[in-house]
């Protein structure tokens, strides 16, 4: 109605009033620096600072997930035992190098601000990290990393440089233990990945290992009570990892004894690295 | 098995965390329940102003007295929220937070016609305005749609006062309207809630102007000095 009837008055006579005069005539004489303005000048600036260390946090959560997402491939790429030594040692550098850089930067974004405002900008890039981080320390040590662990990397001492002497501060990065949980749940992906791919190389061995640490992960998961929904959802893929790894497995202890090794090759697609968003890509194919 | 205990362990800790996480939800959730009980009874009492004009001072008096309740309330979440944890449990108390903003602010906008501002808010809740690294707070976002809200009930009441014979109202209702639609367009808003929340506000902004445009073409708006004659007219489609 309003469209309508605008124009149709305003041509019959411009002295009537017509709804969009009604409008203007209210919003010019609103006084330009009322207190209502102010304050919303004021709210705007919070807001806009808000977000802006959002967009920031996203951006340092990204680099994260990538550099993370190439180290677990780095550590996938290995097939020999020296290679394998060798791609540990260059994944531990790079990780170290991720808590020195973004995750640092991570910390001192979030050193004002409260807790748990940005965590959705930067659970992609922690869980990554762990998967990748886990993973390295499995193959490198032989047991999983835990919480506490990694919590106490990512502690960080800061000099600020005052006109009287040097001053220091401790800035942590916090990781929440559902981060690390999620991550942990990631591996059993990569984890059920490295199983096939050992067969491949006739590592036997390994495969069974990979296996069963896989197998207890599951276990732990499984006796959790009161997990969050994306821990939740995350379950159904752990499941399926399960039973793809046992599968394998199966298939190697049946059919192993009667074909070469190298009839196994079996290599997972790796096209889709470089999607950061989807986490179900972690599944894996064999 | 050696790595069978490590894993163990890292569960049984995930799990303590899990647990004690769960106790002070439960204690959150409990606390949120009963403001929201405060709240709804403030939204009722509040409901005489679009048919009795007599009622609204009564009414604020009476809602006065629940805020205070409220604020016992906050109060005791405040010391249920463990200071540095504000914005993990945020989603129990958020929806309530906005009505109570959206509540404070009717009020304080029926007793003296002024916008409250995001401290006198947080004052009567009895909590800090300021978004601290550690502590309770009213979040600006939830201000910010209570105040969304207070435009609703407005647009609303817009409409009754007429009903009622007071033409006065709806003008005094259309410019603080507007002053805040003005300030709402200042804020860079993103694809999120509060911006849906304001998307809607140009619906009750609409609606107002709709009701003094109505007032105004029938000459009923109350007359002030320096506005010019309008010739009258009839208008047939509204």
């Amino acid at each position: 109605m309003s469209g309508r009837g605008r124009g149709y008055r305003g041509n019959r006579n411009r002295n009537q009033q017509t709804l969009s005069s009604v409008a203007r005539e209210t919003a010019l004489s609103l006084p330009a620096d009322s207190p209502v303005l102010a304050m919303f000048k004021t709210a705007a600036r919070q807001l806009n600072e808000r977000q802006d260390r959002h967009e920031r946090l996203v951006k340092l959560s990204r680099d994260i997930t990538i550099e993370s997402k190439r180290i677990i491939f780095l550590l996938h790429s290995a097939i020999t035992k020296e290679a394998t030594e060798k791609a540990v040692a260059e994944a531990n550098d790079r990780l170290n190098k991720l808590i020195k850089g973004p995750f640092k930067c991570i910390g001192l974004e979030l050193e004002k601000s409260p807790a748990y405002l940005h965590s959705r900008a930067v659970t992609a890039g922690f869980q990554e990290f762990i998967e990748a981080k886990t993973l390295c320390s499995l193959m490198d040590k032989g047991v999983l990393i835990t919480w506490d662990e990694v919590q106490k990397e990512m502690q960080y001492t800061v000099k600020d440089s005052a006109d009287d002497g040097d001053t220091e501060r401790a800035v942590v990065t916090m990781l929440t233990p559902t981060d690390y949980m999620l991550g942990v749940a990631d591996l059993t992906g990569e984890l059920m990945r490295r199983a096939v791919n050992s067969i491949s190389s006739g590592d036997s061995q390994e495969c069974f290992q990979s296996c069963q640490y896989v197998r207890d992960l599951y276990t732990g998961f499984l006796g959790l009570f009161g997990i969050g929904k994306e821990l939740a959802r995350k379950m159904n893929t752990t499941r399926n990892n399960v039973a793809k790894v046992e599968l394998a497995v199966y298939a190697l202890k049946v059919r192993g004894g009667e074909a070469p090794p190298t009839l196994l090759i079996q290599q997972p697609p790796m096209t889709d690295w470089e999607d950061s968003t989807h986490h179900s890509d972690d599944e894996g194919y064999y | 098995m050696c790595e069978n205990e490590l894993i163990n362990d890292i569960f049984t800790k995930f799990q303590q965390s899990l647990d004690s996480d769960q106790e002070t939800r439960e204690v959150i959730r409990t606390i949120c329940k009963e403001i929201d009980q405060i709240s709804r009874e403030a939204v009722t009492y509040l409901q005489i102003i679009h048919h009795k004009e007599e009622g609204i001072s009564q009414a604020c008096l009476k809602t006065r007295g629940l805020f205070e309740k409220a604020r016992q309330g906050y109060l005791r979440l405040k010391e249920a929220v463990p200071p540095t944890d504000y914005f993990k449990y945020h989603e129990h108390w958020r929806w309530v937070t906005q009505r109570y903003s959206f509540l404070i602010a009717l009020v304080i906008w029926l007793e003296v016609g002024i916008l409250a501002s995001h401290e006198t808010v947080a004052e009567i809740l009895g909590i800090s305005p300021i978004e601290e690294k550690e502590g309770f707070h009213l979040d600006i976002e939830d201000y910010l749609i209570g105040l969304l809200l207070l435009c609703s009930e407005l647009s609303r009441l817009a409409v009754n006062a007429v009903t009622r014979g007071d033409y006065n109202k709806p003008l005094q209702i259309s410019r603080f309207v507007m002053e805040l639609n003005a300030g709402f367009r200042l804020l860079n808003l993103k694809n999120d809630h509060l911006r849906k929340r304001f998307d809607a506000l140009k619906y009750d902004v609409k609606k107002i102007e709709e009701v003094v445009y109505d007032l105004s073409i029938r000459q009923l708006l109350p007359k002030t000095a320096d506005e010019p004659k309008i010739e009258d007219s009839k208008e047939a489609d509204s």
